[in-house]
């Protein structure tokens, strides 16, 4: 029994294993064996549908990031591949180039975009074969600051039901307290160049993010407007230092409030019995 | 009628010679761990004295035990329910660890790591709560024994609140050298305050003894049974982020050991048994005036000869063996039959099930011209033991203020009973006392030649077994009631089930 026990376990081993062999190599096969090569087109179809169009045109202008015509031409090919493979790794990696490129663009980071080698050839041979996009979107309808403002602090709803800004992002001039803080702040992060560059963006947001939040629930060209409109002026895109002061005073204020009141509910709190107990009776020997 | 059966203690103070041996024993069990090192589930405390934590009887601080309204009915002083709530996350009512102590040991290593040199190497006092070295030890568990600085500590013992100035002073005669001991457990209360104030329903009285346990799994923290308890008997353990207290060493109980601290008692002044009471008079006992709080607990306490009881208590499942151990019980003797036991701070109301001898008192002297002067001697001499009780130099309202909820009358019928036992124990064995004087004794103490008897036997010559009549607790029939102890046993086996979570620091 024993010894059949044994030879049952070694074989399940056995059998384990060359199963797993088998299929590391049925899943490495084709990357291995059949490699296609890259088409252009399949780059134009991905150029949509991840969104590249949200901050670059080909040929149209700059909006949130470059304008990519020429751009094959313009950087080495073995570091764009690196770039738009992970633009992350490369800019935490200090990469003069990349530096230069995100003070250039306003702070806004090129997102990684999960791509395999594979896409980014295609895309490659799409930005490199001469075509074009075309320039920006059109431009936004004229907005109103005033309801752009009601969208952003959540006074007013989205019609898609997309959640008001407030909860992520903080901005001058919606009051000390500001917003979230998960996203970043917009009156520092130079987000808002163009009215065109904030549509393209706002319609297929890049980040991921930004890319979950809205991509079920669209905001409608009149918002956007709004939302430029009062993201754009000049009040909310520069904070007074007084609002420093101001929400340090608050904070001040409410600990000392709070503690006042604690104190006043809790006044009569057990503060220790023998200390001042052995006090008193050592003061009271001492008068004698 | 709901009658129950209870584990019960009494402690005879004449015998106690304050020798911490009950603490320690009780300490080298349960409290060693990290996270105890305050905590003395067994504390003896000097009287007059503040004991241990300080002051702890004072109630206006501690907020501990239930209050009586004016319509008598009875809550819990330490907060209602709305109340409760808005102090769950900070209890304002909570003992800083300096009114414990602050736990030290000492550096014994350097006794035999020192370096040479010219001194003998000390063992330097080290806190066991900063591992610092302590240059200055300023308080201990029971700082003030025998007296130890008491125009500080005997003099802010709260029950001398109620003493008149002359009374006082009579108290500070003689060098200040009157005092007795008095050992403190848990009391495993019948309305125990303790449980009345945990938000987290964590502890217990068990049904079949009525031990008050702690849930080590459900305790959350909130600490209010430390406030709620008026004999400050819970602790909170930091390590573990639980409560603990007094267990009445159950796992020796169930093995049919007495309590460490009872059996290591040198003085064997511990005795422990099976009482029952009506459950149902709990509500009532608890609410009545000050003055008849104790008849009210003792009149809970059934006779366990009366076959009605028995019939009421075989209908409450309690076994054959319980009941015979009840009808063995000492304590039963000392509360129910002779009542010379009284419950500590009855006016607490949680209706403490430890019962307390009190001691027998010094009787007034006084120095004169520098010689010691005894007052009123009779014929031969002799101190006269039949009016001690006036003279004593412990005031009786003092052992009021402690046994009786200050109800005089009743320590009073006490100390008359005690005092007819000695005076007829000396008449029978040193005859220097004449009978009338016995006779007088016997009628002032309401009692007969034959319990005189019996009382002295228990008192001073009791055996092992009569001391601690220890019932088969029947530990695996009361968990039948709840759950089917064989399907553990084919599941993990017997033991702890789950791993009881600690706090990390
Ligand atoms: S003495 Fe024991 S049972 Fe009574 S209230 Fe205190 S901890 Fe609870
Ligand atoms: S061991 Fe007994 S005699 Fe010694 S202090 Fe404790 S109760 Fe008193």
């Amino acid at each position: 029994m024993k010894v059949n026990g044994r030879r049952n376990s070694k074989n399940v081993f056995l059998g384990s294993m060359l199963t797993l062999l088998l299929a590391f190599l049925a899943t490495a096969a084709p990357v291995a064996f059949a490699q296609p090569p890259a088409q252009a087109s399949d780059g134009e179809a991905l150029f949509k549908e991840k969104g590249c169009n949200a901050c670059h045109t080909i040929g149209g202008g700059d909006l949130v990031g470059p304008d990519l015509q020429g751009v094959t031409e313009r950087q080495d090919q073995a570091w764009l591949k690196q770039w738009i493979l992970a633009p992350d790794q490369v800019l935490a990696s200090g990469d003069p180039i990349a530096a230069e490129l995100l003070k250039k663009y306003n702070n806004v980071p090129m997102p990684n975009l999960s791509l395999t080698p594979d896409q980014v050839d295609s895309l490659l041979a799409y930005l490199g074969g001469g075509a074009t996009t075309g320039g920006a979107g059109a431009e936004l309808p004229a907005g109103d600051a005033t309801s752009g403002k009601a969208y952003f602090v959540g006074d007013k709803r989205f019609k898609n039901g997309g959640t008001q800004c407030m909860s992520c992002h903080s901005v001058a001039g919606i009051g000390a307290l500001g917003g979230g803080n998960l996203g970043p702040d917009l009156t520092t992060s130079g987000f808002v160049q163009s009215s065109a560059a904030f549509a393209s963006f706002m319609s297929a947001p890049s980040t991921q993010t930004m890319g979950a939040v809205w991509a079920n629930t669209p905001l409608t060209p009149q918002e956007q407007a709004d939302l430029y409109a009062f993201l754009s002026k000049a009040s909310v895109q520069k904070r007074e230092p007084s609002a420093l002061l101001q929400i340090a005073l608050l904070a001040i204020v409410g600990a000392a409030a709070l503690i006042a009141l604690a104190n006043f509910y809790w006044g009569k709190r057990l503060r220790g019995v023998r200390k001042p107990m052995v006090e008193r009776a050592l003061a009271m020997k001492a008068k004698k | 009628m709901d009658i129950r059966a209870h584990v019960s203690m009494v402690f005879h103070l004449d015998k106690c010679i304050g020798c911490h041996t009950c603490s320690v024993a009780c300490k080298n069990i349960w409290t060693d761990r990290k996270g105890t090192e305050y905590m003395w589930w067994n504390n003896v405390e000097t009287k007059p004295g503040t004991g241990y934590p300080t002051q702890w009887e004072d109630q206006e601080k501690y907020k501990g035990g239930w209050e009586r309204e004016e319509d008598g009915k009875i809550h819990l002083r330490l907060h209602d329910r709305a109340k409760g709530l808005s102090n769950i996350f900070y209890n304002p009512a909570l003992p800083t660890i300096d009114d414990y102590y602050e736990p030290w040991t000492y550096d014994y290593e350097n006794l035999f790591n020192a370096p040479e040199g010219d001194d003998q190497p000390t063992a330097r006092a080290v806190s066991m709560i900063t591992g610092k070295p302590m240059d200055n030890i300023e308080a201990g568990p029971n700082w003030d024994d025998d007296l130890g600085g008491s125009p500080v500590y005997a003099a802010n013992d709260v029950n001398l609140d109620k003493l008149t100035e002359e009374e006082r002073e009579q108290l500070a005669e003689i060098e200040r050298v009157v005092f007795f001991y008095l050992p403190r457990i848990c009391n495993h209360c019948l309305n125990p305050g303790c449980v009345a104030a945990c938000p987290a329903g964590a502890i217990y009285k068990r049904g079949e003894d009525g031990i008050v346990l702690i849930s080590q799994e459900k305790c959350r923290a909130w600490r209010m049974c430390i406030s709620g308890c008026p004999y400050k008997k819970t602790y909170f353990n930091w390590s573990s982020g639980k409560s603990e207290k007094c267990i009445l060493c159950f796992p020796r109980l169930e093995s049919g050991q007495p309590p460490a601290c009872f059996h290591s008692c040198v003085g064997r002044i511990r005795y422990l048994g099976v009482l029952l009471y009506d459950a149902d008079m709990i509500e009532k006992s608890a609410s009545v005036s000050d003055e008849e709080l104790v008849a009210a607990q003792r009149e809970m306490i059934m006779d366990p000869f009366d076959p009605e009881i028995i019939a009421a208590a075989k209908k409450n499942k309690i076994s054959d063996a319980m009941i015979a151990a009840a009808q063995n019980s000492p304590v039963y003797k000392f509360v129910k039959k002779w009542q010379i036991a009284l419950p500590l701070h009855a006016e607490f109301r949680t209706l403490p099930m430890l019962y307390y001898v009190p001691p027998m008192l010094p009787i007034l002297a006084k120095t004169k011209d520098g010689t010691y002067d005894i007052e009123g001697l009779n014929q031969e001499g002799l101190p006269a033991m039949l009016s001690s009780l006036e003279k004593a130099r412990m005031p009786i309202k003092y052992m009021a203020s402690l046994f009786s909820a200050g109800n005089v009358k009743e320590v009073e019928a006490v100390y008359r009973k005690l005092i007819a036992v000695r005076i007829f124990k000396r008449a029978q064995k040193v005859k220097d006392y004449q009978q009338a004087e016995v006779t007088e004794a016997l009628t002032q103490g309401q009692t007969n030649p034959d319990e005189v008897e019996a009382i002295f036997r228990l008192t001073s010559l009791p055996t092992y077994e009569e001391r601690f009549v220890v019932p088969p607790l029947g530990r695996e029939s009361a968990v039948e009631a709840w759950e089917n102890p064989l399907e553990r046993k084919t599941e993990a086996g017997f033991g702890v089930r789950n791993k009881i979570a600690k706090r990390k620091f």
